[in-house]
């Protein structure tokens, strides 16, 4: 926009511009990119390659994936991904259905308290988590949840983010869709999932997606929650191969590889739908 | 509370369509209260007490906050995450704000999503992840950062491991997570400006930089407002960045509000004190987020 008026009246200036900015978001994107290349190519190397001097970029064999195999045979990653996933799984499809159910209350019902209730929510946001995890904690200990998929998933199970989402995704079906189903005999709850779930699949998607990967990555809580190393997630499974002394950088760039491909791969796949939440949370501001 | 009784025993159409209504939100908060609610009621009470080991714990006014808040260590976290802070927010914002620009002035729609793609993949991986990457990037001995430098004759820095380094090292780690996202968002929003405004200000003869000034900062100024905001939220509770590389060292220079939490509560088991330092951390980002949005927030039209 900026490009195609500035290049109307200017079009000399305005190539030379529009170049300069190739040149300056390449290179800016490739220092991004870089941190990325490294853990890979580190998680190529064997132990003497990684501290050789002068520093060697390139491994000395790209195929190398003794580090890998090493990774799954040192922590027991195969769990600790199926733990990540499962947890993830739950806390997306869960948040999805009370997210839901109470997006098409706040859009689509008048009660008494309706616009206090949904303001209460959106305050929540101003709630850090760790404000409230020590009597989360405590109540979880209390209720035998430690070390438990339950106890690690609770505090995720809804997410205010979906609630808006949802909110606004249904805000705009029509209230036509809904009278005609109700004339024709359907319940509230028929209604919900007949009519409105099959009209909001975008929104459906994007949930799912941005909240199955902010779980992947959640760190605070598993970390209080998680003692025994069968009930890791993949996070803290990471920390198992750092200490204070020396850290085999070729070992953990490689469980970092592993513990990011599956995350990173749904990310490339489904860009489009993230970069949407991401702007949606964005611009509700 | 008669139309809360009429709610729970409907008579007519319009009541039950508010019973269900209810209905449908009550899951959502029902759960939102006991998460979030009720544990911040807590521990607000539980700072108020200190708790005895095997016995009922022990009403003490204001002594936890007096105990904290005279505490150097608890103002010496405060202070990092200041100066944490500090480097970072600034730093995202303008770097973010001109990728954005320039995404924006690249016209191939392909070629602008691959490089946007490649901002936004730090957003996709862990923390824990991220981090510990960036550890190894800025070992003292072995880090392929000081071997660039090397290559221009800067001698090896100690980074992470050094009192004055540790900050600025662990903010830049912050700034390559959070690029992508803000980037995202200021993008959204120039695409969304018209492009007359630009070409009427061309006409009058303005230069890149004043159709910048005059134009797109006022139009983004609720983007950068709440990306200003999303950022002090985001970097106040920095944790895992800090637990996985330093955990708060060398020396307690990289000690942050969040880490002090941690191992208060979970370290130490000093639930009360811990309990003051939740309390504090809500108070003053709610503080933060309600001042900024009354000082910044002028209304845009478009």
């Amino acid at each position: 926009m900026t490009a195609s008026a500035s290049s109307r009246d200017l079009p000399e200036r305005g190539a030379r511009w529009r170049w300069a900015a190739v040149l300056f978001v390449a290179c800016g994107a490739l220092t991004v990119f870089f941190p990325f290349f490294w853990m890979v190519v580190t998680s190529l190397k064997t132990p003497p390659e990684i501290i050789r001097v002068p520093l060697q970029v390139a491994p000395d064999n790209w195929l190398n994936l003794n580090n890998y195999r090493e990774v799954f045979q040192r922590e027991n990653f195969i769990r600790y991904l199926f733990n990540s996933a499962l947890v993830a799984s739950i806390a997306a499809v869960s948040s999805l259905v009370v997210s839901a159910l109470a997006g098409y209350g706040f859009a689509k019902f008048h009660f008494p308290g309706r616009d206090a209730f949904f303001l209460a929510i959106v305050g929540i946001l101003m709630v850090p988590f760790q404000s409230v995890v020590v009597p989360l904690y405590l109540w979880v200990n209390r209720f035998g949840l430690l070390d438990t998929y339950l106890g690690i998933v609770a505090p995720d199970l809804v997410s205010v983010f979906g609630v808006f989402l949802m909110r606004q995704a249904i805000e705009v079906i029509p209230n036509d869709y809904m009278d005609a189903a109700r004339i024709d005999g359907c319940s509230e709850l028929g209604i919900f999932f007949k009519v409105i779930l099959p009209s909001v699949k975008p929104a459906i998607a994007t949930l799912l997606i941005i909240k199955f990967m902010w779980n992947w990555n959640e760190f605070f809580w598993p970390l209080v929650v998680v003692n025994s190393p069968t009930m890791r997630v993949v996070t803290i499974g990471l920390m198992s191969f750092t200490n204070i002394y020396f850290i085999e950088y070729n070992l953990l760039t490689a469980a970092a590889v592993i513990s990011i491909l599956p995350i990173l791969l749904i990310f490339l796949c489904l860009q489009r739908w993230v970069v949407q939440a991401v702007v949606m949370s964005g611009l509700k501001g | 509370m008669r139309h809360w009784l009429r709610i729970a025993i409907p008579k007519t159409y319009m009541d039950r369509q508010r019973r269900a209504g209810f209905l449908f939100v009550l899951p959502a908060l029902l759960f939102f209260g006991s998460v979030f609610l009720l544990p911040l009621g807590q521990s607000v009470v539980q700072s108020f007490y200190r708790n005895v080991p095997g016995g009922a714990d022990q009403f003490v006014g204001l002594r936890l906050y007096e105990k904290v808040f005279t505490d150097s260590i608890f103002w010496a976290a405060v202070r990092n995450t200041l100066h944490l802070l500090f480097m970072s927010v600034p730093s995202v914002l303008v770097c973010s704000l001109a990728v954005a620009l320039g995404l924006n002035r690249i016209a191939s729609l392909k070629w602008r999503n691959v490089w946007a793609a490649m901002y936004f993949l730090p957003f996709a991986c862990s923390l824990v992840a991220a981090s510990l990457v960036w550890q190894w990037i800025y070992h003292p001995v072995y880090g392929i950062l000081n071997a660039a430098l090397g290559v221009f004759g800067i001698p090896p820095q100690k980074w992470l491991q050094s009192l004055t380094q540790v900050r600025p090292s662990i903010a830049a780690v912050n700034i390559w997570i959070r690029i992508g996202f803000d980037t995202m968002i200021f993008l959204a929003a120039l695409q969304s400006v018209p492009a007359e405004y630009y070409e009427a200000a061309s006409i009058d003869g303005a230069g890149a930089w004043r159709r910048l000034r005059h134009i797109t900062l006022p139009l983004l100024n609720p983007q950068i407002l709440m990306v200003c905001i999303l950022e002090m939220i985001f970097n106040f509770k920095i944790f895992d960045q800090v637990y996985a590389t330093t955990q708060g060292g060398p020396a307690s220079a990289s000690q942050t509000v969040i880490m002090l939490l941690y191992d208060t509560a979970f370290k130490y088991f000093r639930f009360g004190d811990a309990s003051v330092i939740a309390v504090f951390v809500f108070v003053t980002l709610l503080v933060v987020t309600l001042v900024q949005w009354r000082i910044f927030r002028k209304p845009v039209e478009y």
